[in-house]
């Protein structure tokens, strides 16, 4: 698995790099470098090859258009993660929390039943046992 | 206290349909409400506990079973009662991520990136969203650039125009971070012997010295004025002393 992202994070930083030096020849440009640009230029075209072979791969991998949103705006995607993490565990201590109390009510509810309607509830245990799973 | 029927049983004697709607729980569909089978099930209920309920009460829903002796629905494995984090084993990047602060410019994400990365991508049209909803018109495959093609790249001669030259231009780094490589070239990391260290730090000392220095003199000269047989200039003036 991360073999795959070890390999297109390799291609995309000698493409980086090849834009890098690209901008620095285009920045200052001089007649005799022409045949480096042209280079580049080519080494720029086998870099984005290298990156759409590795397309093939990374097909499983489904990326959040949220994650994209934080980039955009210039932003650490970690920060999406980090919140996501946040809200994940903070919907499990709700639910967890809510799962609790309706646990609580059961067992009470059963109790009071099982004073009111003895009978019933004998059936009741009998059917779902004495604690039923909740 | 009245015993009342499940509310679905009188709402199928409305002529509603889907007696587990209501159910204790969700999710798994109850069996309809078959007459065949209901004698086992269900529970005598005393006659004067019953509620009247509406006169046009069918006979199948009298003889569904009690409410809280159905079938209770399935239960799903996983729930929000157990910690999904350590369920999925996510605690080294809830760690990672919640534990520490994580910084905000994706110039701290990607630093070796170069450019100014940390502006809007949609002030320059760099951004991943426009990608996404406006895909550059191409072909599917990437082909090198012949001869006659790479004519088009021959450029003019000289610098680029100030405007155009944002591969230069790097966010700005923290003060912080400064004040460290600063301070390094004075220290050098090899490890060094007692003698050398107390030597450089005579050497700090000598450069923080000059404001020290003035201050000084502008006091000795005060206290010279004001009272020259003071005290305390005895005590300062070895020190002084020393420093020169």
């Amino acid at each position: 698995m991360a073999e795959k992202f070890d390999n297109l994070e390799e291609h995309l930083e000698k493409f980086i790099e090849n834009i890098r030096q690209l901008g620095i020849i285009v920045s200052d440009f001089q007649p005799s470098s022409q045949t480096g640009l042209n280079q580049k230029l080519n080494l720029m075209i086998t870099g984005l090859q290298d990156v759409e072979k590795c397309r093939q791969q990374l097909n499983d991998i489904h990326v959040p258009l949220e994650a994209f949103e934080y980039i955009d705006q210039g932003r650490n995607p970690q920060l999406y993660t980090k919140e996501c993490l946040e809200r994940a565990l903070a919907k499990n201590e709700q639910v967890k929390g809510k799962i609790d109390t309706m646990t609580k009510f059961k067992s009470l509810l059963i109790s009071e039943l099982g004073k009111v309607f003895p009978e019933e509830m004998a059936k009741y245990k009998a059917i779902h046992g004495d604690d039923p799973p909740s | 206290m009245h015993l009342r029927r499940n509310p679905c049983s009188q709402t199928e004697a409305q002529g509603h349909s889907g007696p587990s709607a209501l159910g204790f729980g969700s999710g798994k569909p109850l069996p309809p409400p078959v007459p065949q089978n209901p004698v086992h099930m269900a529970v005598p209920i005393p006659h004067q506990l019953v509620d009247e309920g509406p006169p046009l009460r069918k006979p199948a829903a009298m003889n569904e079973p009690f409410y809280l002796v159905r079938e209770l629905p399935m239960e799903n494995e996983l729930t929000g009662n157990t910690n999904l984090i350590t369920h999925y084993n996510l605690e080294h990047a809830y760690n990672k991520f919640c534990g520490k602060k994580v910084k905000e410019k994706l110039s701290n994400f990607l630093p070796e990136l170069p450019g100014m990365i940390d502006t809007p991508g949609h002030q320059d049209g760099s951004s991943l969203r426009s990608l996404i909803e406006k895909p550059p018109v191409c072909n599917n495959s990437f082909s090198p650039l012949t001869g006659t093609m790479l004519t088009g790249f021959r450029l003019h001669t000289g610098p680029l125009p100030e405007q155009y030259r944002l591969m230069h231009i790097q966010p700005p780094k923290k003060k912080s971070k400064h004040k460290h490589r600063h301070h390094r070239p004075q220290d050098p990391l090899p490890p060094e012997t007692p003698s050398d260290s107390d030597h450089k730090k005579k050497k700090k000392k000598k450069d923080d010295d000059p404001d020290r220095k003035k201050k000084k003199k502008d006091k000795k000269k005060k206290k010279n004025r004001h009272s020259p047989d003071h005290p305390g200039m005895t005590s300062s003036q070895p020190s002084s002393s020393s420093l020169r």
